[in-house]
């Protein structure tokens, strides 16, 4: 086996997994602390990844100095979803269920919104370095993949320090671990899920521009992206961000190697097999669940 | 400081409390005993807040506070160590006492509360870096109360803190309570360990299917012969 092939395709599968880590995320965090499955979180990034155009087109905005704008837009706007959408199906008796269907919905209106504003042509995030290449000897590194890989990481650490080490994130794991006890001390529930929910939308536009550096996007992408949420966070374990930060990459690496050394139509085969493999082994995914 | 007059809760049609009435005078050490199902739980989760009433008044300091929200209750110094402790358990022993003192007001005091706690459960200070769930039995119900103590309470309310402890554990438990209490902390106590409650308690209030059977000043109780035959089986 050529090493080179083998260390070049580890490299853009780490790449490529990072960005599905931070995709995943704020997915694992709102299915794991809210006990809801936002469908819409991959329409919410692709709105970023949309956004980062147009900024980049009007203003030859970086995209990713475009997140300084979106970031917050996105927060607000989530936070507005929250309190009038996602607070009365809390009262559900199955939000799971209830929470599928409701961003089931909202994912439709938006892709329809992204349809009218933006048009079906698929489109790339053009750079001044989107075709420059860093090269190490036998090993190329393209910028704009360098990008969002970096930015990936950057994404992952920050929410996994917030989580651990600010009083509001310690907030947040309690009141997934224990709901009332968190009351009993002074969480209010409603306001930190808003918080949560506003943090993984954000997450998400984040997630969604450092897509768009890997690849072509149209307003039906999302379906594509949601597709990998449930692999990275099933494999990775609900509401674990490191975990859901290590299986991204683990997929990444391996639909690069397969990429690399087997046919195209092999690739999903093999990924969602291996999905299936996991659920029926280990249904709560390969690392502790744990925020 | 506090009083409960005439509460009803309702679980759907099930009546949970039937009439409650119950006062907690500042620096008293109150106990609340009755049998599995009585609705001890029932009436401390209704005064913190997390089960409305459906009807009554709870009265703080001569403000009502029903309705109040459970953080809200929180943030008056109603403090609950509540039933099975319900730790983070996924948090460390240090995490789970700076949850306890997560509103703005306790957390400006928390270096003070946590030499206090360590003062009180010396072992916890070895334990600061364990995970809770990894804790003994009495040591996650040291955590329970020591992350009570980090709240700032001005009434602390414990239900079943001796419960599935070992008898010297138990001991441990009561004695810190009735340590507390010294230390100036209103307590109101659950338990169904009826002789050790009532023997650090200066009032009891004895429930039976939603409603006070009997109450009086502790040391009366034990005597009691209604109160021996049910509880202490003498």
């Amino acid at each position: 086996m050529n090493t080179v092939l083998v260390v070049r395709s580890l490299i853009s599968g780490i790449m490529m997994g990072s960005v599905y880590a931070l995709l995943g995320v704020g997915f694992s965090l709102t299915w794991g602390v809210m006990k809801v499955i936002n469908i819409s979180h991959a329409t919410f990034g692709l709105l970023g990844a949309f956004i980062a155009y147009t900024l980049l087109h009007a203003w030859s905005l970086d995209p990713i100095l475009s997140l300084a704008l979106s970031a917050p837009l996105l927060f607000f706007l989530a936070c507005l979803i929250y309190r009038f959408i996602i607070v009365p199906i809390t009262k559900a008796k199955e939000v799971i269920v209830a929470s599928m269907i409701v961003t089931f919905g909202i994912a439709i209106i938006l892709e329809n919104v992204m349809l009218l504003i933006w048009s079906p042509d698929p489109r790339l995030l053009t750079t001044s370095y989107t075709s420059k290449v860093l090269i190490l000897g036998p090993l190329y590194f393209q910028y704009p993949r360098l990008a969002g890989f970096l930015m990936s990481l950057a994404g992952v650490l920050v929410i996994h320090f917030f989580l651990k080490k600010t009083y509001m994130g310690k907030a947040v794991r309690a009141a997934w671990q224990q709901p009332d006890a968190a009351q009993l001390y002074g969480v209010n529930l409603q306001r930190i899920s808003m918080i949560t929910f506003g943090l993984a939308i954000s997450s998400a536009g984040a997630g969604g521009v450092a897509m768009a550096f890997l690849y072509a996007f149209e307003p039906h992408t999302h379906n594509l992206w949601l597709i990998y949420l449930f692999l990275v966070v099933i494999v990775g374990g609900v509401g674990n961000v490191l975990g859901t930060a290590l299986a991204g990459l683990i997929i990444g690496v391996i639909t690069g190697l397969s990429f690399a050394f087997l046919p195209y139509q092999w690739v999903n085969l093999l990924t969602f097999g291996l999905l299936m493999v996991i659920l029926v082994f280990r249904p709560q995914g390969l690392f502790q669940s744990e925020v | 400081m506090l009083s409960v007059n005439d509460v009803i809760v309702l679980y759907q049609k099930l009546r949970a409390l039937q009439g409650v009435s119950l006062e907690v005078g500042e620096g008293d050490l109150v106990a609340l005993i009755g049998s599995n199902g009585a609705g001890k739980t029932t009436l401390i989760n209704t005064i913190s807040g997390l089960i409305p009433a459906g009807g009554g008044a709870i009265m703080w300091q001569g403000t009502p506070i029903g309705g109040l929200s459970p953080d809200q209750i929180c943030r008056e110094g109603i403090i609950q160590v509540p039933e099975g402790r319900k730790l983070f358990s996924q948090m460390t022993v240090e995490e789970n006492l700076e949850m306890g003192a997560y509103l703005p007001v306790a957390r400006s005091q928390a270096e003070e509360s946590r030499q206090m706690v360590f003062e009180i459960f010396p072992r916890l200070a070895e334990r600061r870096c364990q995970t809770a769930r990894t804790l003994s039995g009495g040591e996650q119900q040291m955590v329970a109360v020591a992350r009570a103590i980090m709240a700032r309470p001005k009434l602390l309310m414990l239900d079943e803190p001796s419960l599935g402890l070992s008898p010297i554990a138990a001991a441990e438990i009561f004695k810190t309570i009735e340590e507390l209490n010294n230390r100036g902390i209103t307590v109101l106590l659950v338990s169904q360990e009826v002789l050790q409650t009532l023997t650090i308690a200066k009032y009891g209030y004895v429930l039976e299917n939603g409603k006070v059977t009997f109450s009086g000043p502790a040391k009366e109780l034990l005597d009691d012969p209604r109160v021996k035959e049910s509880y202490l089986g003498l």
